[in-house]
């Protein structure tokens, strides 16, 4: 699937999203800051964690924090299967997995076919949305998703947790 | 833990040394070069300019300790440049910043010269050496650059070639400090014409041997403009004056060799440069000798990170396969079986292998130090011992490779700065001859390297002066601790003088940024006239632990072996309720709290009683526990990962580890569980 999207213009005015679905929403973040996709493993617990943090697990060799974006927003029923899907990111030169309802597609969108998002009630604070993508028929949320994963309520930097 | 008296090492073992300083030369020959590209002349940057200076120190301080004292001279004036810079009594000029980048070609061609016997361009050094002394005394006239080992070049006047006799009996342990006599015939062939005789007439029968020994008595004949001094110096840290006589000879008559070696003539200066100019670019230092490419390969710690994430993963697959066979009939599938018999048995070897890429005890960067400490107490006139405690220590490559700039720093200010004069010594009491104790160990999660000496102490009143006269917050009322922690302020320097050594103010803050760059922290303990120990406590991050496997509730931890006194299964009789609560475990007559890793860990479906568990007694820095789990599971060798990678610091691990299963297991910090623990309880 990515190779596929690799072969495309390099000098296409669009950046392409990933877009994923917490609940009954769409979202969207930059494809490039997505390492992988995979399934979800047992967890090693970390003690006086929020509960949104599942704990860490070995991906190859480097010990990588499981955030459950369901349980952080209070999005989508939370349940672990062999559907359950987590997105291995690289933000902030980290890697970090989140868990999400699951995986739609890869879309391009120009800076035409994104509006600026309106104050509205998402789940997701609106300092993490850069605006509103529309691919066909769908509304798609963009996040900014190296800002969410920093940002000091995720807890998941040290400064962020004093 | 073994206390033993330095012993020379091997001849390879010195070779490996000298392979350790090229590198980090070379290394700090590019960032020379590449900070001060990048340096604005009209507002130059403190941090770079510093930066810039500490690199000309480091090489200046590795050329001393390894006596390739050619470099120790250039880069002494050239440190002496750079510190009227990072003062702001110079400005970054463009001529000047030329100087010292050709300062920076000059030594990368000195060190090829060393490294590959590369020919070395003597006119290029001494030419950088006199516009580096004019830069000097441009910008200090009133102090003339009298520092002990400058060497004066007389280009004006050469002299009139004249030949000098050189006897030359050099003592037997020569080779293994790492002297390559061919480099030292080759420097002394670029002051004229050499002819080199060897007699071998001291030399034991073939039988009694020591081939590691030198029993070669040298007899040689240089006709040279050169003053004699400049052929003493070459001979500088390679031989005692008792072991050195140079005449010179009236007329110029050939000695009688018993055998000739004929020494190449320095290159024709007017031809072809044999050092090419393309090779002068830091980076590219001519070709490597096929000595240089068997004694060490350097990898990337990437890639060694990456073969052991990748042996790991081999484990846990193989692992997973043994699994799955026992199900299979033993009969049927004999041959799978003994095949994964012999799998298992080559990955674990692997693993050894690939794990032991990384571990090297911390003797081999101790026996950097005996040379030093020799070389330097005899300029300094100072008689010290140096004693060695704990080599066996092993250390992670990564860490080992950033301790030796801070430990070298800490050798050479003890003795420089702690060690008294003998006479001093013998007046106070003292032994005359002082002691340097390089003492390594593991405490805890920690590795920890002490520098001690049995010197003066810390002077605290000169410290607080000092501190005044640099401007520092500082007040009389201030603790000990508080005092010493002073030292580490960057410039700050007691030392009334600038010599070769120490003085600069450079090697306090130096330590303390690279010891604290590898998560390390560093102390000062010192009692006027009972002397100073400097310890750097260094994290296990890299290292590799021994630990044992515990579980609890789903969840598995690591607990380190060094902290576990001993495991049992409690009876009821030795079980004590205090306060209802606080449960007591009576260990021969002592009473031990209790310490359930269940509630510190807030894991549910563990076993509560300690009756039914297993009791896991810990001591950490005198503190005993009796720690609560529900089974033991074995003991391993975990490879530390840190938890800070991805995530951040987790109250009571010192980070987690992978098992064999590939599942992620964190290894306790006892000694935090067993503090916050009572933290806790006293909360409650």
């Amino acid at each position: 699937m990515q190779s596929a999207h690799a072969l495309q213009p390099a000098f296409s005015a669009g950046k392409e999203y990933l877009t994923f679905t917490l609940g009954e929403e769409s979202y969207g973040m930059d494809i490039l800051k997505v390492q992988e996709i995979r399934g979800y493993d047992a967890v090693t617990r970390i003690a006086n964690a929020p509960d949104f943090l599942k704990g860490v697990i070995n991906l190859r060799g480097v010990i990588v924090p499981i955030v459950d974006l369901r349980i952080k927003f209070g999005l989508g029923r939370v349940v672990y299967d062999e559907f359950t899907v987590v997105i291995i990111l690289n933000v902030l030169g980290r890697v970090v997995g989140i868990v999400v309802d699951g995986v739609s597609d890869v879309i391009a969108l120009t800076p035409e076919q994104i509006r600026p998002a309106p104050e509205f009630g998402a789940a997701l604070d609106t300092r993490h949305i850069t605006g509103l993508g529309t691919a066909g028929e769908q509304m798609i949320i963009l996040i900014e998703i190296e800002q969410l994963m920093g940002s000091a309520d995720m807890q998941l930097m040290e400064a962020a947790a004093n | 833990m073994s206390v033993m008296e330095h012993k020379p090492g091997g001849l390879a073992e010195v070779g490996r040394f000298n392979a350790v300083f090229f590198e980090e030369s070379a290394e700090h020959l590019a960032d020379m070069e590449r900070l001060l590209l990048s340096l604005d002349p009209s507002s130059p940057d403190q941090e770079s300019l510093n930066a810039i200076f500490r690199a000309a120190h480091s090489i200046k301080g590795g050329a001393g300790v390894f006596g390739f004292d050619d470099m120790a001279r250039v880069t002494h004036h050239l440190e002496s440049l750079l510190d009227h810079l990072r003062n702001r009594e110079l400005s970054p000029t463009a001529d000047l910043v030329d100087l010292v980048l050709q300062s920076g070609d000059v030594l990368a061609m000195q060190l090829a010269g060393h490294r590959d016997g590369a020919p070395v361009d003597g006119q290029a050094v001494q030419d950088i050496f006199t516009r580096l002394e004019a830069a000097l005394s441009a910008c200090e006239p009133e102090h003339p650059t009298a520092q002990p080992t400058a060497l004066r070049v007389e280009t004006s006047t050469p002299l009139a070639r004249r030949g000098y006799h050189i006897d030359f009996h050099p003592s037997g342990n020569i080779l293994q400090r790492g002297i390559r006599l061919e480099n030292l015939f080759r420097e002394l062939a670029e002051l004229g014409e050499l002819s080199v005789t060897a007699e071998l007439g001291a030399a034991a029968e073939l039988r009694t041997l020591d081939p590691e020994l030198c029993h070669t008595r040298w007899q040689l004949r240089l006709v040279s403009a050169a003053a004699e001094q400049e052929i003493r110096e070459i001979f500088e840290f390679v031989a005692l004056d008792s072991e050195l006589d140079i005449r010179v000879e009236e007329a110029q008559t050939a000695p009688q060799p018993a055998v000739t070696t004929s020494v190449e003539a320095p290159p024709d200066l007017l031809g072809r440069r044999a050092y090419d100019r393309d090779e002068s670019a830091p980076g590219a230092f001519g070709r490597r000798g096929a000595e240089a490419t068997e004694a060490s390969l350097r990898v990337g710690v990437a890639k060694v990170d990456q073969l052991v994430n990748q042996v790991g993963e081999l484990v846990i697959t193989q692992s997973m396969l043994a699994q799955f066979a026992e199900q299979l009939d033993p009969v049927q599938f004999e041959v799978l079986h003994r095949g994964l018999v012999q799998l298992e048995r080559n990955t674990r070897d692997l693993q050894a292998s690939i794990m032991s890429i990384r571990l090297v005890p911390i003797g081999g960067i101790f026996s950097r130090f005996p040379r030093l400490v020799r070389d330097l107490a005899a300029k300094l006139g100072k008689d010290v011992e140096l004693r060695t405690i704990g080599e066996g220590t092993e250390l992670d490559k990564g860490l080992i490779e950033k301790i030796i700039d801070p430990l070298t720093h800490l050798v050479r200010n003890s003795l420089d700065h702690g060690i008294e004069a003998p006479r001093e010594r013998a007046a106070t009491g003292k032994n005359p001859v002082g002691t340097i104790t390089l003492k390594a160990s593991q405490v805890g999660g920690r590795i920890l390297i002490e520098v001690g000496d049995d010197g003066a102490g810390l002077n605290r009143e000169k410290i607080l002066r000092k501190a005044a006269e640099r401007g520092l917050a500082s007040s009389d009322n201030l603790s000990d601790e508080e005092v010493w922690q002073l030292i580490f302020a960057p410039g700050f320097s007691t030392a009334e003088a600038v010599t070769d050594l120490s003085g600069r103010g450079v090697g306090m803050d130096v330590v303390l940024k690279n010891v604290q760059a590898i998560g390390g922290r560093v102390q000062v303990a010192s009692r006027p006239g009972a002397g100073t120990v400097f310890s750097l406590s260094l994290p296990l991050t890299l290292a590799i632990l021994d630990g044992l496997s515990v579980q609890v509730g789903a969840e598995k931890f690591i607990i380190p072996l060094n902290v576990i006194l001993e495991s049992f299964q409690p009876s009821c009789a030795d079980l004590k309720q205090i306060k209802g609560e606080t449960q007591v475990v009576q260990v021969r007559g002592d009473y031990l709290p209790v310490l359930p890793l269940h509630r510190f860990f807030g894991i549910e479906k563990a076993r509560t009683q300690a009756k039914e568990g297993i009791l896991v007694l810990v001591d950490t820095e005198g503190e005993k526990a009796a720690l609560l789990v529900d089974e033991l599971l074995g003991q391993h060798q975990v490879v530390i990962k840190s938890l800070e990678t991805n995530y951040r610091k987790v109250e009571g691990t010192a980070g987690a580890t992978i098992l064999g299963d590939g599942k992620v297991a964190l290894i306790l910090d006892v000694g935090a569980v067993v503090h916050l623990d009572k933290n806790r309880s006293l909360q409650h």
